[in-house]
């Protein structure tokens, strides 16, 4: 697997959709190329921010109130 | 069902715009669920299940009361979407730590609805492509590719912002 391949499965990978053998494939490309591993590193950054940062929020306390006394009466 | 109201309640937030539309999307979504129950088969994705009912009811009820003009056109919007990734490559973590919660979800809510949803579903709630796809009614290569943009935008406008408030230089250092 070249450079091209490899960033052409950059999501793929990150997100966790390709094949073993794909995955397998472009581990190893990562392994002999420091480049495309630093690249792939800022990608899984930014996507592990992203989660973190926007899940902080939940649903308020008033709202599950507001839902379970129009399930359940409670 | 509860189990699922926190990431309804984001997914509603994202979609509205507005925490009390939110709040009564999510609350009529879970009324819907409820009723609907005989539509729902046991041991498939509950979670899924609820994201689609909440989206059907934003489409019909909610989604003209929170359109905001896009500020720019999606290709006008992609040509200034570059990252520099190179120029990261050291103080990256400094990058995303530097960036507040509030500029992020102002990104977040600023992407074409399209790329939102699409980038909400999986990367905040961790939805994977075919899930994604169910929810949003769309083939896988669609989710792929909505994914892509959609980050390479969130990406940029994080980039610009960081530039205005001085985080970086233009040219990346």
């Amino acid at each position: 697997m070249n450079c091209q391949e490899a960033l052409e499965h950059l999501y793929e990978f990150l997100d966790r959709e390709l094949t073993p053998d794909d995955e397998r494939r472009v581990r190893e490309h990562l392994t002999a190329c420091p480049p495309c591993d630093d690249r792939f590193d800022v990608e899984q950054a930014f996507l592990r921010f992203v989660e973190a940062r926007c899940r902080v929020q939940g649903a308020p306390p008033e709202l599950r109130r507001r839902i379970l006394q129009d399930l359940f009466g409670a | 069902m509860l189990p699922h109201l926190d990431t309804l309640y984001r997914v509603a937030l994202r979609l509205t715009r507005s925490p009390a539309d939110a709040d009564d999307l999510v609350q009529e979504t879970m009324l819907k669920a409820y009723r609907g129950f005989d539509g729902f088969t046991p041991g498939t994705n509950a979670k899924g299940w609820l994201l689609t009912i909440l989206r059907h009811a934003f489409i019909n009820e909610y989604r003209r009361r929170s359109r905001r003009p896009e500020t720019m056109d999606l290709d006008t919007a992609e040509a200034i979407a570059a990252f520099p990734e190179e120029g990261l490559a050291d103080p990256r973590e400094r990058f995303f730590d530097q960036i507040v919660d509030e500029a992020l979800l102002r990104a977040v809510d600023e992407l074409p609805e399209a790329f939102r949803e699409a980038v909400v579903l999986s990367d905040i709630e961790g939805l994977n492509y075919q899930e994604t796809a169910r929810v949003l009614g769309v083939p896988v290569g669609t989710v792929k590719s909505r994914l892509f943009r959609g980050r390479r935008l969130l990406k940029g406008r994080l980039y610009r912002y960081a530039v205005e408030m001085g985080y970086v230089k233009k040219d990346g250092t």
